[in-house]
C-alpha cells in the first residue's frame, strides 16, 4: 500500500491527492491517505482506490512547518508502505524532502510519470532534458500536478483519527495576501504579447485579463511601445528582451525578425492573428487564423473551465 | 555567527544540453555556473554576515571543476571555501549526509541555500538538512534578517507571503530573492585568487557512502515536439487548451 | 540569443583565473548595464554618468598602473577590460582609455610624489575624470609643431592655445596637458575651474556619439607651478601614454568585431529569403569564415602582445601593428555585417551600423591608419617617410 500525504487547499482538500490516488491506482496500488490537520479526509475517504484515510489533528497544523509536520504524521505512515506520495507542490516537496530525510529514505522529485517498477521519468535542465530513474527500495516521490487525471468517485473508504501535534519551530509573524505585481516579461514562465493587431493600447485590457486567468507576464512588440507608449519594460524583440518562457501567446503580432529574434526560443509558441499569411505562423506551435476579438473570449472561457 | 551557504555549480541556464550514450554530455558544456537560486542565497549571506558581523563559509559538493565557483564566491567575499570533492551521482541522502557532515564540523548556524538547483530542479537538499541536524526550514524565501536575536524571513506563496520569525539553527532555501548577487570588483578578485580552498573527501569526513537504491538509467533529450498546426477560426481553441494542459505541460 | 564571444582557437584559455574573472565581470555588466542602454545614449549623445561610477566601483580605471588605489592588474587584464568594453560601445573604450592611460598613467609615469597621491585615487574610483590634451585643430598626426604654449610668469604658468578632438573633455575635473615650454613640449595638469580653461563639447558627430569629444581652450589661463609633469621632457611624453592606449585599442576593436560578427552570424541563421535562411548561401557563409579567418588572427596578435608588454620586452612598433592591424579589419568587419543584415542593418536595432561608425574615429585616432604604416615602414627600413625632410 502506497502511503500519500494529502495537500490542502486553504480548508479543503487540494484537487492534486486525488491525482496522487489513482498514480497509485496505475501502478497496481491501493493508497492510505494521510490528512496533515485532519483537512478534507472526509473526501478523501470517497476517493475510489483508497484503502484507508487517517486524520492527524494537532496546533501545529494551524500554519504551514514542514518540520512539525513530518514529525506530527511520520508516526501514523505504516512501517511496511515502501512508498510515498506528496505532490510537487511547494508545501509537498518540502513535507516530502523532511519526510525522507526523517525515514532514511531517498526521495525523487516531481515525477511525471512512473511505473510499477518504480520507474520514474521527471523532467531536468527546466526541461531541457528528461531523465528515468528508478528506486529499488523504500523512497519518497513527488508527483507534478496534472500528471495523472483525478480518480473516480463513489468510495467510503475507513477513517482514523489521531491526536498527534509536534513543536512548531517557525512563528508567522504577519500573513499579507497581495495582488501579485504583474510579472515582468523577463521572469514569466508564461508571456502573452500583444501587437498592432490589437488595435490600440486600450485593447491591451483583454490581454491583462487573459494573464491574470494564467499567472503570466503582458509583452509588446516594438512597433507598439513606440507608438503607443507602452513601458519599454514590455518590449519583447531584438531591442527588447528576449524570453525564453514555457508558454508565448502572440496576438496581433506579424513576426517580424526583430520581434522573432526575442521569442523564438519559447517551448510552446500560440499565435493568434487573422492575417493567415503572418510568418508568426511559421514558429508557431499553434495557430489561430482569427481576429483577437472573436479568439480571446473563447480562450478565456476555455482557460477558465481549468 | 557561522553563516553557511550551500552553492551547487550546474551548466549555465543559457547551455544548450547534449546527450550522448543515454546521459548528459558534461565535455559540451562551455560554461558552467552557480546555479541562480543559490546566488540569491549566497547575497542574503554576504548581508547577515555584515549585519551581524558573523563568519561566512561557502560549502561545495562535486568534482575538480566547482573550485572556480569557489573562487567566484570568495571574490564577492565569503571568507571560507569547502569544496567536498565527489564524482559521479549522488542520490538526495548521500548528498545531504556529506553536506551535513560538513556543516557540522564547521559548526554551522544558519545555513542559507537555493530552494532547487538549475540541473536536478530537485529542491530536496534544503528541507533533508534541516531535518538531519535538527534546524528549522523555512522554503521560497526572499529575504532573510537578522533582528533582536531573531531570524526574520519573507516566505513566498501564491496568496502572497508571510513575515516568519525563528531562532539557529535554521535552514533557508531561496526562491527569487529581493537582491540580485553583487558584482565582484578587481580587489575582490585579486584577493579572491590568493584564498585557499579546503578541500574534504567524504572520507575526510567520516562518511562511507553506501550503495544507493537509487539507479539513473537514462538521461534523454525532451519529446520531439509535434511540427506546428495552423487552425481557421477559433474552433480549435478547446482541443489547443487541452493539448497545452496534458501533452504539453506548460499550464 | 546570448552573447557568444567568438574564440574559434579558444586563446581565452591562455588567460589567468584572474584575467579572466575580470573578463567575467565586465562582459555580465556590459550585457546587463550597457547592452540596454547604449542605442537610447547615443540617440542622445550622452555618456551615461552611471557608468563611470560603475566602472569605478568595478575598479577597472587604469587597469595596468601598479599603487596610489590603482587596480594593479597585467596588461593582458586591461587588454581584456578593453575588449570587453568596446563590446558594448568604443565609446564606451574610449572613456576607459582616456582616464587610464591618457590622464592617470602620465600622472603615474612622470608626477610628481605629490601629484599621484593627489590626484591617482580619485582617478581610480572615476570620482574625477581625466582627459589628454594633444592633438590641436592644425597638429593631428604632427603633434611635434604644436603651438600651445605655457610661460613661466615666476609664480605660475600662463597657458596659451587650443585642442581639439578631447575625449572626457567637457566633463573632466583633470586635463594632462601638453604645451611648449621655452619650445620644449612638457606636460601640465589643469583643472576644469582653473582660470582661462574652457572645455565647449563638440556637436555634430555621427561617430562615438556615447562618448563626450570636446575642445580644450586656454586664454592666458594660469596654473600653479606645482602642476607641471617634472619627470619627463618632448615627445616622449605623450608618445608613452598613446602606447599604452593603443594597446588597449587594439584589444578593444576586436570586442567591436566579435559584436558585428556575432549579430551578422544570429541574423543571417533567422532571416529567410527564397524559403531559406541566409546563412545557407555561400556568398554569407564566405563572409562569416572571413570574419572568423581575421577576428582569429587579431586575437592572436593582441595577445601575444600582452605577453609581451607584461614581460616587459616591447617596442612601440609592435604596438603599432596591432592597433593598425586590428582596428582596420574590425571596420571591414562592421561593414561586411552591416550588408548581411541587409536593410535591418542601418536601423538602431542593430549593433552593427553603430559600430562601423565608431570604428571610423577608432581608426583615426591615436594614430590613424597610414602613420601606423609608415611607423613599421620606417622600422623595416630606417628611412622616415613622414615628412619631406630628410
Amino acid at each position: 500500500m502506497i502511503t500519500i500525504i494529502a495537500e490542502n487547499s486553504g480548508n479543503i482538500l487540494h484537487p492534486v491527492t486525488s491525482q496522487l490516488v489513482n498514480a497509485a491506482i496505475s501502478i497496481g496500488s491501493s493508497a492510505h491517505v494521510i490528512c496533515p490537520g485532519g483537512i478534507g479526509a472526509v473526501e478523501a475517504t470517497k476517493i475510489t482506490g483508497v484503502n484507508k484515510v487517517t486524520s492527524v489533528l494537532g496546533d501545529c497544523f494551524k500554519i504551514f512547518d514542514g518540520s512539525a509536520w513530518a514529525e506530527a504524521i511520520n508516526s501514523s505512515i505504516d512501517d511496511d508502505s515502501n512508498v510515498i506520495f506528496t505532490s510537487a507542490t511547494s508545501q509537498g516537496r518540502e513535507l516530502g524532502a523532511i519526510i525522507a530525510a526523517k525515514r532514511k529514505v531517498p526521495i525523487i522529485q516531481d515525477a511525471i510519470s512512473l511505473d510499477s517498477t518504480i520507474k520514474v521519468t521527471r523532467t531536468i535542465y527546466s526541461g531541457k532534458a528528461l531523465e528515468e530513474i528508478q528506486s529499488s527500495s523504500k523512497c519518497v516521490i513527488t508527483i507534478r500536478p496534472n500528471s495523472f487525471d483525478s480518480a473516480p468517485q463513489g468510495n467510503n473508504a475507513q477513517l482514523n483519527t489521531v491526536d498527534k501535534s509536534a513543536d512548531l519551530r517557525i512563528s508567522v509573524k504577519e500573513a499579507i495576501v497581495k495582488a501579485s505585481e504583474r510579472l515582468d516579461v523577463s521572469e514569466a514562465d508564461i508571456i502573452i504579447s500583444g501587437g498592432r493587431g490589437m488595435g490600440s493600447i486600450d485593447n491591451f485590457a483583454e490581454l491583462e485579463s487573459l494573464a491574470d486567468i494564467l499567472g503570466a507576464a503582458v509583452g509588446a512588440s516594438r512597433a507598439v511601445v513606440d507608438e503607443w507608449g507602452m513601458s519599454h519594460t514590455m518590449q519583447v524583440g531584438q531591442t527588447g528582451k528576449t524570453v525564453t518562457p514555457s508558454l508565448y501567446i502572440a496576438v496581433g503580432i506579424s513576426g517580424a525578425i526583430q520581434h522573432l529574434a526575442g521569442m523564438r526560443s519559447s517551448n510552446y509558441i500560440v499565435a493568434i492573428n487573422k492575417d493567415e499569411d503572418a510568418p508568426i505562423f511559421n514558429v508557431a506551435d499553434y495557430g489561430i487564423v482569427a481576429s483577437w476579438e472573436d479568439a480571446l473570449p473563447v480562450l478565456k472561457e476555455e482557460l477558465s473551465k481549468l | 555567527m557561522n553563516i553557511i551557504v550551500l552553492l551547487k555549480q550546474v551548466p549555465d541556464t543559457t547551455a544548450k544540453i547534449s546527450i550522448s550514450s543515454g546521459y548528459m554530455d558534461e565535455s559540451t558544456i562551455t560554461k558552467w555556473s552557480m546555479s541562480p537560486y543559490d546566488e540569491f542565497a549566497l547575497e542574503s549571506a554576504l548581508q547577515l554576515r555584515q549585519n551581524c558581523n558573523g563568519n561566512l563559509i561557502a560549502i561545495t559538493c562535486g568534482p575538480d571543476r566547482c573550485s572556480k565557483m569557489l573562487t567566484d564566491a570568495a571574490a564577492v567575499g565569503t571568507d571560507k571555501l569547502i569544496h567536498i570533492h565527489h564524482e559521479g551521482y549522488l542520490d538526495s541522502i548521500q548528498t545531504q549526509t556529506l553536506l551535513v557532515a560538513a556543516i557540522k564540523k564547521f559548526e554551522g548556524e544558519v545555513i542559507m541555500c537555493g530552494k532547487q538547483a538549475a540541473d536536478t530542479n530537485s529542491g530536496s537538499t534544503g528541507p533533508g538538512v534541516a531535518e538531519l541536524i535538527g534546524a528549522s526550514c523555512i522554503t521560497h524565501v526572499s529575504e532573510v534578517k537578522y533582528e533582536n536575536e531573531e531570524l526574520i524571513a519573507t516566505r513566498l506563496n501564491s496568496l502572497g507571503f508571510e513575515i516568519i520569525s525563528t531562532s539557529p539553527p535554521s535552514i533557508f532555501a531561496f526562491d527569487k530573492g529581493v537582491k540580485e548577487l553583487r558584482r565582484p570588483n578587481v580587489r575582490g578578485i585579486m584577493m579572491a585568487k590568493k584564498k585557499e580552498i579546503t578541500r574534504l573527501t567524504p572520507e575526510d569526513l567520516g562518511v562511507s557512502l553506501t550503495n544507493s537504491n537509487i539507479n539513473l538509467i537514462s538521461q534523454m533529450p525532451p519529446s520531439e515536439k509535434a511540427p506546428g498546426k495552423k487552425y481557421e477560426g477559433t474552433d480549435s481553441i478547446r482541443e489547443i487548451v487541452s493539448k497545452l494542459r496534458d501533452e504539453a505541460n506548460v499550464i | 540569443m546570448d552573447y557568444e564571444a567568438l574564440d574559434f582557437y579558444e586563446i581565452d584559455s591562455l588567460l589567468s583565473d584572474e584575467e579572466r574573472m575580470v573578463r567575467d565581470m565586465v562582459r555580465d555588466w556590459v550585457d546587463e548595464e550597457v547592452i540596454p542602454n547604449i542605442e537610447n545614449a547615443c540617440r542622445e549623445g550622452v555618456f551615461p554618468d552611471e557608468w563611470r561610477v560603475a566602472l569605478g566601483e568595478m575598479g577597472v580605471l587604469g587597469a595596468p598602473l601598479q599603487g596610489y588605489g590603482c587596480p594593479g592588474l597585467s596588461y593582458t587584464a586591461y587588454g581584456v577590460i578593453c575588449r570587453e568594453l568596446e563590446r558594448g560601445d568604443s565609446g564606451l573604450r574610449s572613456f576607459a582609455s582616456v582616464q587610464g592611460s591618457l590622464a592617470m598613467y602620465p600622472i603615474w609615469d612622470f608626477g610628481s610624489e605629490e601629484q599621484k597621491n593627489h590626484y591617482l585615487p580619485k582617478m581610480a574610483s572615476g570620482e574625477w575624470i581625466g582627459c589628454f590634451g594633444l592633438t590641436e585643430p592644425d597638429y593631428g598626426s604632427n603633434p611635434g609643431d604644436m603651438i600651445t604654449k605655457a610661460e613661466d610668469i615666476g609664480d605660475h604658468y600662463l597657458l596659451n592655445g587650443a585642442k581639439m578632438w578631447i575625449t572626457n573633455g567637457t566633463i573632466a575635473e583633470v586635463a594632462v596637458v601638453w604645451a611648449k615650454l621655452d619650445g620644449e613640449i612638457r606636460g601640465f595638469i589643469v583643472e576644469r575651474n582653473d582660470p582661462g580653461f574652457t572645455a565647449p563639447e563638440m556637436k555634430g558627430k555621427h561617430s562615438l556619439k556615447a562618448s563626450v569629444t570636446s575642445e580644450l581652450v586656454f586664454q592666458d589661463c594660469k596654473i600653479p607651478k606645482d602642476r607641471i609633469l617634472p619627470g619627463v621632457k618632448g615627445l616622449r611624453g605623450p608618445f608613452s601614454c598613446l602606447n599604452n592606449a593603443r594597446f588597449g585599442i587594439s584589444w578593444g576593436a576586436i570586442g567591436s568585431a566579435q559584436a558585428c560578427f556575432h549579430s551578422a552570424k544570429d541574423y543571417s541563421m533567422s532571416r529567410i529569403q527564397f524559403d531559406h535562411p541566409i546563412a545557407s548561401y555561400q556568398l554569407v557563409q564566405n563572409k562569416l569564415a572571413w570574419m572568423l579567418r581575421e577576428i582569429t588572427k587579431a586575437q592572436l596578435l593582441a595577445y601575444h602582445l600582452g605577453q609581451k608588454k607584461d614581460a616587459g620586452n616591447w617596442i612601440p612598433e609592435h604596438i603599432s601593428l596591432a592597433k593598425m592591424n586590428n582596428v582596420d579589419i574590425a571596420l571591414e568587419i562592421a561593414r561586411v555585417a552591416r550588408d548581411i543584415h541587409g536593410a535591418n542593418g542601418i536601423l538602431d536595432e542593430y549593433p552593427v551600423m553603430r559600430h562601423m561608425a565608431n570604428l571610423e574615429s577608432v581608426k583615426t585616432y591615436e594614430g590613424t591608419h597610414d602613420i601606423h604604416n609608415l611607423i613599421i615602414g620606417r622600422y623595416i627600413t630606417g628611412i622616415q617617410a613622414f615628412t619631406r625632410e630628410a
